[in-house]
C-alpha cells in the first residue's frame, strides 16, 4: 500500500493518457479510467434509446454498453476498420461501458505544466467533452483530453434519452 | 471494554434482531393472554439474553433498559406483579427504544445517547409497585409487596424452577407404571441435572447421565424425550423420573459423578392414587423439605449472585430447530454467479457440439445432456438456498398494526396467511417497503371509522389482511381490508381537479381504468394528510418497486367492502427459461412463464378495430403488437406470410406478439443492462448464448 502511495506521490504531476484518434484530431483518456481495450466484436443493437448507444457486447460475460463517441460529439458516424478498437472504461460509479474509436495509438505521459484547461464559455459541442487540452511538444501535436466523468456520467446517462 | 468486540458486531446486530423479533411477538401473546407462563418465561430470557450481549458489546444504555425490563419479568414470573393494557404498552415502548438503539447501532455502531429515563423510572414503578398499576389494580391488591416477595418467595421459586421434573405430566400408563413399583415397595425419584453451559457436547453428558442412572433403576420418562435430548434439543437441563431401589443421594452421587455436570437436584416422588395434581404437590412439598438439603447447600457456596433469578436460566429461548448455517448473502450471491457462469459455458458447449455437427459421436451427446441435467439441478438448488419465506418481512406486521389501531382510533385486526411462503432474498429484501405501505394504507384509508362501522353494520373492527400464497412461477401477495373500498367517482374527480385527466375522459373511462389512476405520481386521496400515509409519496412508489422487481401490481375493489391490492412477482430474478425468437435478423428471449400459447396465423384472420390490429383467439379478440415495428427494424417476413404469433398474457390480459421466428426453449442467465441503458422499457434486461453473442430480454409487461 504505501509503494502505490509513493508511486502515486511521485507521479502526481504526471499523468498518463492513452492516445486515440478520431478522424484526423487527437485524444487522450485517463489511463486510470481505462480497464480494457478489445477489438472490434460483435454487437447487439438495443432499440429505442439514444443514437450514441451502439448496442451491447459480452465482455467476459458481462454485458457492457458500447457509446459512439463520435455521434455523441457531433462528427461523422463511425466507420469500422481494422484499427477499430473498443476502449473499455469503468466509471466512478462502477459501471463499465465501452467506447468505440477509430484507433488507438499510444500511451503518454503529460506534466500539468504541459495541460492547459478549456474554458467552460467554449461552444463549441466537442469543447464540452473536455477537461484540457495537451501539449505533446515531442510530436508537436495538440491532445485534446476528454473528461471522462463529464461525458459519461451519472447526469449525462440520465440525458441519454 | 477493552476487548475488541467490533468482528463480533453483526452477530450482535443479527442475534438482537431475533430477540427483539421474540419480545414483540410475545408482547402481542402477552397482550391477549396476560397470563401464559411460556411468553412470560420466553420475555424474561430474551431480555435476559439482550442484557448480556449489550453489557458484552459495551453498549450500556441497551444494558440499562434490558436489565430493568428483565427486573420487571423477574417479578411477574413470581407473580408478583400482573400483567395489565398499560404495562404491555410500556413494554412496547421499550421495544421501540431498543429498535432505536439496535438501529443506531448498525448505522454507526454507537448505540447513541438517549437514556430513556422516562421508560426506566416507568419499569422501576412497576417494580415498586407504584405507577399505572397501582392505580389499576387498587381494588385488588397484592398480598405482599414486591421487595418483600424477591426475598421470600423469589427464593423459594427459584428452588421449585430448579427441580423441574415436577412439570413432568404422567401419562397414564406411567402413572400404573409407579404406582405398582410403590407397591412393590420400590422408590421414586424425580431427577433434573444441569449441565455446564460451557458444556461442549451436552448430548453425550446426558448420554451418560442416563447410562449411570440406569444402572441404579429404571428411567419411566424424561422430559425432554430421550430422542430430543440425543438430538441436543434441551437447553442445559434435562428432567427424569426414576424407579429405583437405592436412595436419593446414591442417585444424585451418580449424577454428579458425570463431569461437566453443575447440579443434581433428586427428590423423592409419591404417587397416590388421588391423580396428577395431588402427586405434583406433594412432590413439591417433599422435595422442597427434605431431599433438597444439599442442593440448597450447593447454592449458597455459589455464593449470592446465584441466587438472582436469571442465573440458571441463561438458556436461548427457542429450542434447536432445524441444523441450519449462517450464510453471508454476498458468498451466496458469488455461488449464484458461478452458476451462473456455468450455464453459459454449458449453452456454448451445446452450441458447439450442434456446429461440429457429425463428428460428435452419441457419447458426447449424452455426456452433454448428462451435463445439462446436473446444471439445471444446480441451479434449481442454488435457488433454493436463496429462497427465504416472508416470514421475516411480514413478521413486524403485527406490531405495525397494532401501533396504527392506537393511532387511528381504529380496532383493526391483522389476518396473515402464507408467511412460510419463499421468494428470493434480494426480493423478500425489497418487498417489505411496499407492502408496510399497502397495510397502512388500507388501516388509514381503507379501514373506517368504528362509528361508521357500526352504521354500516359491520363488525366494529376492521379487518386487514395479507395473504400470499405461489401460483406456477410467480408468488401472489394479496394485501386489502374490508373497509370502505375505493370511491371511484372521488378518484375521478380528484383526478379532474389535479388535472391527470380531463372531464370528458373521466366520463369514458371504467372502474378499472379509474382505480389505476391511484398508481399514477403525486395521487393521493386522502382528505387530510396524516402520518401514517398520504404524504404524496404513495401508491405509485409501490408499483414502481413492485415492477422493479418485474413484479406486478392490481386491484380488485367494491364500494362499501372493501379493496384488494394483488402482488404479482416472480420466484426468481436470475435464471429463467425463455423462448428465443427472431425478431428483422435479431434474437430475442422471452420470459416462458409469460406466455400462454403460440398461433399460426393467416393474414385474412387479422382484424382492425379502432384502426389497431387484432385477431380473434377461441372467442377472445386480442390485440395483435408487430414486435419488429415496436423493435424498429424490418421484419425479414413477407407480407403475405402466415404470421407467427406469441400470445403472452399479463394478469388477464393477453396480447399477441408478431414474431419472425422460433428459435427453442433455453435457459438463460439475466444481465442487466446498467444504469446506462436504463430508459429502454421494452427491454428488461440481456442474456448471453451459448456462441457468445447478447441476446435481449422483451418485457412483456410493457408492452401489454
Amino acid at each position: 500500500m504505501e509503494e502505490i502511495m509513493d508511486l502515486q506521490q511521485e507521479e502526481f504531476d504526471q499523468v498518463q493518457y492513452i492516445v486515440i484518434r478520431y478522424g484526423k484530431e487527437v485524444f487522450g483518456i485517463d489511463i486510470k479510467y481505462v480497464d480494457n481495450i478489445v477489438r472490434m466484436q460483435r454487437i447487439t443493437r438495443v432499440p429505442n434509446v439514444a443514437s450514441h448507444i451502439r448496442g451491447v457486447l459480452n465482455l467476459r460475460g458481462e454485458v457492457i454498453p458500447v457509446i459512439s463517441l463520435r455521434i455523441k460529439m457531433g462528427l461523422e458516424p463511425d466507420e469500422i476498420t481494422k484499427m477499430t478498437r473498443i476502449i473499455i472504461i469503468k466509471l466512478e460509479s462502477g459501471d463499465s461501458i465501452g467506447v468505440l474509436v477509430d484507433e488507438v495509438l499510444e500511451v503518454i505521459m503529460l506534466n500539468a505544466s504541459q495541460i492547459e484547461k478549456v474554458g467552460y464559455n467554449s461552444k463549441e459541442s466537442v469543447a464540452s467533452f473536455l477537461s484540457g487540452v495537451g501539449k505533446d511538444e515531442e510530436r508537436d501535436r495538440l491532445i485534446s483530453l476528454l473528461d471522462i466523468n463529464a461525458t459519461f456520467g451519472e447526469k449525462e446517462a440520465g440525458a441519454a434519452l | 471494554m477493552i476487548m475488541d468486540v467490533t468482528q463480533y458486531l453483526e452477530i450482535f446486530l443479527d442475534e438482537t434482531k431475533e430477540h427483539l423479533q421474540t419480545l414483540s411477538d410475545q408482547f402481542m401473546i402477552l397482550e391477549q393472554e396476560p397470563d401464559n407462563a411460556d411468553t412470560i418465561n420466553e420475555i424474561f430470557r430474551s431480555a435476559h439474553t439482550l442484557k448480556g450481549m449489550a453489557g458484552t458489546m459495551g453498549y450500556k444504555r441497551m444494558q440499562n433498559l434490558t436489565h430493568d425490563m428483565e427486573n420487571v419479568f423477574s417479578e411477574v414470573r413470581n407473580n408478583t406483579i400482573k400483567v395489565d393494557g398499560a404495562m404491555v404498552d410500556l413494554l412496547f415502548q421499550c421495544l421501540d427504544a431498543l429498535e432505536e438503539y439496535t438501529d443506531n447501532i448498525a448505522n454507526s455502531s454507537d448505540e447513541g445517547d438517549n437514556d430513556n429515563e422516562h421508560l426506566i423510572k416507568a419499569l422501576n414503578d412497576y417494580l415498586e409497585g407504584k405507577g399505572a398499576q397501582a392505580s389499576e389494580q387498587a381494588a385488588a391488591p397484592e398480598p405482599e409487596n414486591a421487595a418483600e416477595a424477591e426475598t421470600d418467595e423469589a427464593a423459594a421459586g427459584d428452588k421449585d424452577d430448579k427441580a423441574k421434573w415436577n412439570q413432568i405430566k404422567l401419562e397414564d400408563t406411567e402413572q400404573t407404571v409407579l404406582a405398582e413399583a410403590v407397591s412393590q415397595g420400590k422408590k421414586v425419584y424425580g431427577v433434573t441435572v444441569y449441565v455446564q453451559e460451557s458444556c461442549i457436547l451436552k448430548a453425550a453428558r446426558a448420554f451418560l447421565v442416563f447410562k449411570a442412572i440406569e444402572e441404579l433403576g429404571e428411567i419411566i420418562v424424561s422430559n425432554p424425550t430421550t430422542q430430543d435430548i440425543e438430538d441436543e434439543k434441551f437447553d442445559f437441563d434435562f428432567s427424569m423420573i426414576v424407579i429405583t431401589d437405592s436412595d436419593g443421594e446414591d442417585v444424585k452421587k451418580a449424577v454428579l459423578g458425570v463431569s461437566e455436570i453443575e447440579a443434581a437436584y433428586v427428590g423423592a416422588m409419591e404417587i397416590e392414587a388421588a391423580g396428577k395434581a395431588a402427586a405434583a404437590e406433594e412432590a413439591k412439598e417433599t422435595q422442597a423439605s427434605g431431599a433438597h438439603v444439599p442442593a440448597a447447600a450447593e447454592a449458597a457456596a455459589k455464593g449470592g449472585a446465584a441466587k438472582g433469578a436469571g442465573t440458571d436460566k441463561k438458556a436461548v429461548g427457542k429450542p434447536i430447530g432445524n441444523r441450519t448455517v449462517r450464510v453471508d448473502i454476498e458468498k451466496l450471491d458469488v455461488l449464484m454467479n458461478l452458476v451462473s457462469e456455468l450455464i453459459i459455458a454449458k449453452n456454448s458447449l451445446v452450441s458447439a457440439s450442434m456446429q461440429e455437427g457429425m463428428e460428435t459421436g452419441g457419447a458426447f451427446n449424452e455426456q452433454i445432456e448428462y451435463l445439462e441435467s446436473v446444471t439445471t439441478n444446480l441451479h434449481e438448488s442454488v435457488m433454493k438456498v436463496r429462497m427465504v419465506p416472508i416470514e421475516n418481512v411480514v413478521q413486524k406486521f403485527p406490531k405495525m398494526i397494532r401501533d396504527l389501531s392506537k393511532q387511528l382510533n381504529k380496532k383493526i385486526s391483522l389476518k396473515m396467511s402464507g408467511e412460510e411462503t419463499e421468494l428470493d432474498r434480494t426480493v423478500v429484501d425489497e418487498i417489505g417497503d411496499p407492502l408496510m405501505h399497502l397495510l397502512r394504507n388500507s388501516a388509514d384509508h381503507g379501514l373506517e371509522t368504528p362509528d361508521v362501522r357500526a352504521q354500516r353494520g359491520k363488525p366494529e373492527e376492521g379487518t386487514v389482511f395479507l395473504n400470499a400464497y405461489q401460483d406456477g412461477n410467480t408468488v401472489v401477495i394479496e394485501v386489502g381490508d374490508d373497509g370502505n373500498g375505493i370511491d371511484v367517482e372521488a378518484v375521478k374527480q380528484k383526478a379532474i381537479e389535479r388535472e391527470i385527466i380531463t372531464a370528458e375522459q373521466a366520463e369514458n373511462m371504467d372502474d378499472k381504468d379509474a382505480v389505476n389512476l391511484l398508481f399514477l405520481p403525486s395521487f393521493s386521496t386522502a382528505k387530510k394528510v396524516t402520518d401514517i400515509s398520504g404524504r404524496g409519496v404513495g401508491l405509485d412508489v409501490v408499483k414502481s418497486k413492485i415492477e422493479s422487481l418485474s413484479g406486478e401490481v392490481d386491484v380488485k375493489t367494491k364500494l362499501g367492502e372493501g379493496s384488494t391490492f394483488t402482488i404479482r412477482l416472480p420466484l426468481t430474478l436470475a435464471i429463467i427459461q425463455a423462448l428465443m425468437v427472431e425478431i428483422g435478423g435479431e434474437k430475442y428471449a422471452i420470459s416462458l412463464g409469460s406466455i400462454q400459447t403460440i398461433e399460426d396465423v393467416k393474414q385474412s384472420e387479422v382484424k382492425l378495430v379502432e384502426n389497431k390490429e387484432v385477431m380473434n383467439l377461441r372467442g377472445n379478440v386480442i390485440p395483435l403488437i408487430r414486435m419488429n415495428q415496436v423493435l424498429s427494424i424490418e421484419s425479414t417476413k413477407e407480407p403475405d406470410e402466415n404470421l407467427l404469433v406469441i400470445i403472452v398474457k399479463k394478469g388477464d390480459k393477453l396480447a399477441g406478439l408478431v414474431v419472425d421466428e422460433l428459435m427453442g426453449q433455453q435457459e438463460i442467465v439475466i444481465k442487466s443492462l446498467g444504469k446506462y441503458i436504463n430508459k429502454s422499457k421494452i427491454i428488461s434486461g440481456a442474456t448471453i448464448l451459448g456462441d457468445g453473442e447478447v441476446a435481449l430480454i422483451l418485457d412483456t409487461n410493457a408492452l401489454i
